[in-house]
């Protein structure tokens, strides 16, 4: 401002030699100065946009997740296949008993071979069982057919629905690209669901008649059970048929079911929602139907992550307890910096070491004969939940152990100091002053490595077996023996090969929207847990 | 007896000392299990995998005489068959050439051509130099990307900020993001660089992801290079009539670089060793071009490349194990994990080299 | 000059009887009806003072009642804190309002150099210390600067004792050394009024003898406006003398009447030693 200068020497002052007056050039009504102050808050904003744009591009690909998942629960309706599945459930439910029999047996025969018989005398011991079993498995087999025939006309409906799709998106494509004279050819046939659904409704009167038969066929079957050559067993035969039964009770519910049941019945949006949220399977590329639950993946992550906690909490907080109050200083210069540089191996090396060590020496443990009392071992799977969850424990471990040992450091010296005054012990310090006064420090150091766990993507993805099945919980511990899959790890997996846009690559993003949710929400909690202990110290 | 225990402050033995004592082994124990679990990886890497990089050298005709082929060469298969009675193991050109050269051999004699019958490994032979290569171009180009982001974000935070609403979300959005998954990056770069902008797989796709990745550990770093720095010699600087800005670039900067960049070698360990990010992003299972083959220098930016952390990936996840082929996955292994490790040692020497030399 | 004594029991000021008097003297600095606060909370009340051109003037006062708070007002220091502001009343140096809007606090604090508490050397060589200030102004030619060295290394009395090693670290000169390096980087660019906040309070009494004996050279051609909390500093170099509590100026005048015959209660009881 130019003129300032002049007023200031028309006063008569001596000011015109105290120019402090602005003379600086501006760029857009900025300084130099302010339009660097705006430069480096813009880089600073990067974070915020940056948080922002991972939020909009997870969400702007995976929101139209939840409306395919209704368009494809309601063509899985229309076409039928939910029929199809209804009976399908009972041909499983009956395989599942067979399987029950089938365990009696081999237990049977385990027993019998303890006690020194050869094989072809307890194939003869057993022959009464197995004609049992022979024919309680036969008895399923007219539904069985049913269920096939029925499975190929429900799919025959989808196929033709869905090809009619397809050309109503190219003819669409056509058109807007001004192709009238290619649109025109293509010839669009829109199903009639209705008629095409009396195909497969219209068997429920032979469904009841065979369905009938199968009853009475199975409640035949076991009016009288055999007698096993293994007393001890004779129990779970008995409690067989007591299963047979309670599987009998269920038919006049389905039949109602099927009769109840209509294809055009609306698909709520919330059914979208609760089938990705509690779905139990998570069923790709099927010529069936796909299925996007997301509880086996998310089983798997936490079981994995349970097991990684459970072995680096206790060496993590040990090891930050022993640095921290007693180790010699020579020890600490030393282990930390070792600890620190675990850190830094890569995390796809400890998934290949895994893969090449781990698993097999874990595996060989799990054979040698003095473990034989651990619940689940021997086991055969080589990568599977434990390998995987050891693995991660070494990744959490520099975590935990580097944020635990601030916190115990940050533990004022004058409650250490004041205890042992008072005559207590190392241990007595450490266990009533130090672990107390730092346990918020801990907790959020352990929350901290397990939202490092839960995203760590690589060592899961080469050792945790990838099976994508809930584990068998009713074995106890053996759950946590068995291949799983995990959140990272399906994404990993699959995002290279789905197609672009479609369902299966949307629902990965949405996996990838749960797991980002997971990670802020674990850090809000570790965040505020500290932020407490704060104020509890000052 | 009477005469000994007159001194009270003798120690005594008793269960609460011996029980002291044991728990402060299970403590120690628990420290050195860890301890053995990082050397246990680490040794069983090195050990395996120095055999396929030392046994890789190589004399050669024309100058540097000498060569190390596991290092220099570009993964092939390798074809592993017997030839008049002796096992033989090649690599794919030199299989070719030599099953040429035999053929013709044999026809010329009049005989009929040999029947080779090779078992063949993919990615076994050669070795993993584009890996390397394009390992360097990620994280130099990442690495500059996060570090002009990220010390200027620190910057602001440190010299410029005011507490306020605005620094308070800054300071949130930075901590988030330092716990967000890799694959969550992996995604975003998938969704936004790879698809949106329709950068396809590509350096520039993977430079972005990984910079944003590091972000928060750069930023934090160098915000307390800065803070370090002790506050006379702002007050200093700008008491002799300095701009806020001569006074960063002259007399803050200069002394907060050395912890700005020792801390950011850690950032550097991490986006060398992150394989997520870069699935989607960046990486290539492989490829037959260097990356400085290309028509035009725009080219050079939207290519995929190799990677050490990916081929490792591919090596050990998509091929069985076995003798033939655990040797490339143990080098690969090997190199990797003594390029990360090189960084982070160098990060932490560094750093505790400077801890004493900076005190003003 | 004498030596200072250290113990509070016989204080007895030797006020110098070279001491310019007030009258003549042209007013420098006005601060009229001056509030400033930090956040919430008052930090200056009501402040009026004229501090004279070419004098030394000292802030005297106990711990927190606002003496450095305006001194930092007088070349914007306080910018720098957060939240601080001027709620009413202007100080002006020859006559502009130094607080003004159209005022650029940079080219403010080039014409008033400070000097601070902790002495602060920058981490380079004593000749880099003694011209960044004319660096930043963009001054290039090599025979300037080291005229500028020279003469501002003279000025502060330093010259002679560092003249063989102008190249070496200004970190590794002593305490009161260091202190006189600052003083001389504030000269180098040619300030009219010098600010110095407690400038001894970290030196040795030998150290404390040679800035006080400077601070004398200086007031030739500076005017001085110096914070401290030694009473007997205050009386040895200082013309006039402002006595400041809770934030609010008590009493203001020459250095001798506040310390001989001080008319208010308050500054009696500080002066004599009885509190602060």
């Amino acid at each position: 401002m130019p003129p300032d200068i002049n007023t200031a020497a028309d006063t008569g002052e001596p000011s015109s030699k105290f120019a402090i007056q602005k003379k600086r050039t501006r760029l857009f009504g900025l300084t130099l100065d302010e339009t660097i102050r705006v430069f480096f808050g813009g880089n600073a904003l990067v974070a915020v946009i940056v948080l922002a744009l991972i939020t909009f591009f997870l969400f702007r690909e995976g929101s139209q997740f939840f409306g395919q998942n209704r368009d494809s629960l309601r063509t899985y309706r229309l076409a039928g296949l939910e029929y199809v599945d209804i009976i399908r459930q009972q041909e499983e439910d009956h395989t599942a008993l067979t399987r029950y029999l089938f365990d009696i047996r081999l237990k049977a025969v385990v027993q019998l071979t303890e006690q020194g018989i050869d094989a072809a005398e307890i194939n003869r011991r057993l022959a009464a069982f197995d004609a049992f079993s022979e024919r309680y498995s036969d008895t399923i087999v007219p539904i069985r057919g049913l269920v096939f025939e029925l499975t190929e006309v429900a799919t025959d409906i989808k196929t033709r629905y869905n090809e009619n799709e397809d050309y109503k998106v190219a003819r669409k494509n056509f058109l807007a690209a001004g192709m009238k004279a290619e649109a025109d050819e293509i010839t669009i046939k829109d199903l009639d669901f209705a008629k095409e659904i009396v195909a497969i409704t219209g068997t429920v009167s032979a469904y009841e008649q065979i369905n009938n038969e199968y009853a009475d066929a199975l409640k035949a079957s076991v009016t009288v059970l055999p007698t096993l050559p293994v007393a001890s067993l004779q129990p779970r035969l008995e409690r067989f048929r007591e299963l047979t039964r309670e599987y009998l009770a269920t038919f006049p519910g389905r039949l109602a079911t099927l009769k109840a049941w209509d294809n055009n019945a609306p698909v709520k949006w919330t059914e979208a929602f609760t089938q990705f949220i509690f779905g139990t399977r998570w069923l790709t590329a099927s010529f069936w139907q796909d299925w996007y639950g997301i509880i086996p993946l998310f089983v798997g992550s936490l079981m994995i992550s349970c097991i990684a906690l459970f072995i680096a909490v206790p060496l993590g907080v040990g090891a930050a307890i022993y640095v921290n109050q007693i180790a010699s200083p020579m020890e600490q210069r030393l282990i930390k910096p070792a600890i620190e540089f675990i850190s830094a191996i890569p995390s796809v090396v400890l998934g290949f070491f895994g893969i090449a060590v781990l698993g097999q020496a874990l595996r060989a443990l799990s054979q040698w004969e003095a473990l034989s009392w651990v619940p689940g071992f021997p086991y055969s799977e080589r990568l599977n939940a434990l390998t995987a969850g050891c693995l991660l424990a070494l990744i959490a471990v520099p975590t935990i152990f580097t944020l635990a040992e601030d916190a115990i450091n940050n533990v004022p010296r004058a409650f250490k100091e004041a205890s042992f005054a008072l005559g207590a012990s190392r241990m007595q310090t450490i266990v009533r002053i130090i672990v107390p006064a730092s346990l918020s420090g801990i907790v959020s150091a352990v929350l901290l490595g397990l939202g490092r766990v839960m995203g760590e993507t690589m060592v899961v993805l080469l050792c945790a077996g990838n099976r994508i099945a809930i584990p068998d919980f009713t074995a106890g511990f053996t759950a946590f023996l068995q291949p799983v899959h995990t959140m990272t790890g399906i994404i990993a997996q699959e995002m290279g090969e789905v197609v672009r846009g479609g369902i299966h690559y949307r629902a990965l993003f949405v996996v990838g929207l749960v797991l980002f949710f997971i990670a802020l929400l674990l850090n809000f909690l570790a965040q505020k847990i500290v932020r407490k202990y704060r104020i509890s110290i000052g | 007896m009477t005469t000994v225990s007159t001194n009270t402050f003798a120690s005594r033995p008793s269960t609460g000392r011996s029980l002291e004592k044991s728990t402060f082994w299970i403590f120690r124990i628990a420290t050195y299990v860890i301890l053995l679990a990082g050397f246990a990886v680490f040794g069983d890497i090195v050990f395996k995998g120095s055999a396929t990089v030392f046994g890789a050298f190589k004399t050669t005709s024309s100058f540097p005489y000498f060569t190390n082929t596991f290092l220099t060469e570009a993964p092939e298969s390798l074809y592993v068959f017997e030839h008049k009675g002796e096992k033989r193991e090649m690599g794919d050109t030199e299989y070719r050439a030599f099953r040429e050269k035999e053929t013709a051999a044999a026809l010329a004699a009049g005989k009929p051509a040999p029947v080779f019958e090779a078992a063949s490994y993919v990615y076994s032979a050669g070795g993993i130099w584009p890996c390397i290569v394009g390992t360097v171009l990620l994280v130099v180009g990442s690495m500059t990307i996060a570090l002009l982001l990220g010390v200027s974000s620190a910057i602001f935070l440190s010299e410029y900020a005011r507490d306020g609403t605005f620094v308070r979300f800054v300071r949130l959005a930075i901590l988030n993001l330092a716990g967000v998954p890799s694959i969550v990056f992996g995604l975003f770069g998938f969704g936004m660089f790879v698809i949106y902008f329709d950068w396809n797989v590509s350096l520039l796709a993977g430079w972005f992801t990984l910079a944003f990745m590091v972000l928060p550990v750069v930023i934090t770093a160098s915000e307390e290079a800065l803070k370090a720095v002790p506050k006379g010699f702002r007050e200093g600087s700008l008491a002799l009539g300095a701009t806020k800005w001569q006074t960063i670039q002259s007399n803050v900067l200069p002394y907060a670089l050395p912890g700005i960049l020792t801390s950011s070698i850690l950032g550097i360990a991490r986006v060398a060793g992150e394989t997520a990010p870069i699935m989607f992003t960046a990486a290539y299972v492989v490829r037959d071009k260097m990356p400085w083959d290309v028509e035009k220098i725009s080219d050079f930016f939207f290519q995929g490349v190799m990677a050490l952390p990916y081929h490792i990936y591919v090596v050990s996840s998509k091929i069985p194990q076995n003798e033939y082929t655990s040797r490339v996955q143990y080098g690969t292994a090997f190199v990797f994990l003594g390029i990360v490790a090189l960084i982070a040692a160098s990060s932490i020497i560094l750093r505790n080299k400077l801890r004493g030399r900076y005190k003003w | 000059m004498d030596t200072p004594s250290a113990t509070p029991a016989s204080r007895t000021f030797n006020v110098p009887a070279t001491a310019t008097s007030a009258e003549g003297a042209q007013t420098l600095i006005e601060i009229d009806n001056f509030d400033f606060y930090y956040g919430a909370k008052q930090a200056l009340f009501d402040i009026n003072i004229r501090i004279a051109d070419k004098r030394v003037t000292a802030f005297i006062g106990p711990s927190g009642c606002g003496k450095s708070t305006l001194l930092r007002c007088l070349n914007r220091m306080n910018d720098l804190i957060d939240g601080t502001s001027v709620k009413r009343g202007s100080v002006k140096i020859r006559s502009i309002d130094i607080n003004g809007r159209d005022v650029d606090s940079i080219e403010l604090r080039k014409r008033v150099g400070m000097v601070f508490q902790k002495s602060n050397p920058f981490p380079k060589s004593i000749y880099e210390n003694i011209i960044y200030g004319l660096r930043i102004q963009g001054v290039k030619s090599k025979s300037r600067l080291d005229e500028v060295v020279e003469k501002s290394l003279r000025g502060a009395a330093l010259w002679d004792e560092v003249k063989d090693r102008l190249h070496e670290s200004g970190l590794g000169l002593s305490g009161g050394q260091q202190q006189r390096l600052c003083i001389a980087r504030t000269i180098a660019v040619e300030p009219e009024v010098i600010l110095m906040d407690e400038p001894c309070s970290a030196l040795d009494p030998i150290a404390t003898a040679k800035v006080e004996e400077l601070i004398h050279e200086l007031k030739k051609q500076y005017t001085i406006i110096i914070v401290t909390h030694s009473m007997q500093q205050a009386a040895r170099c200082s013309d006039q003398t402002a006595f400041f509590y809770m934030g609010k100026l008590i009493e203001f005048g020459e250095t001798r009447d506040i310390f001989m015959n001080p008319k208010n209660p308050q500054t009696e009881a500080y002066v004599s030693g009885r509190f602060g």
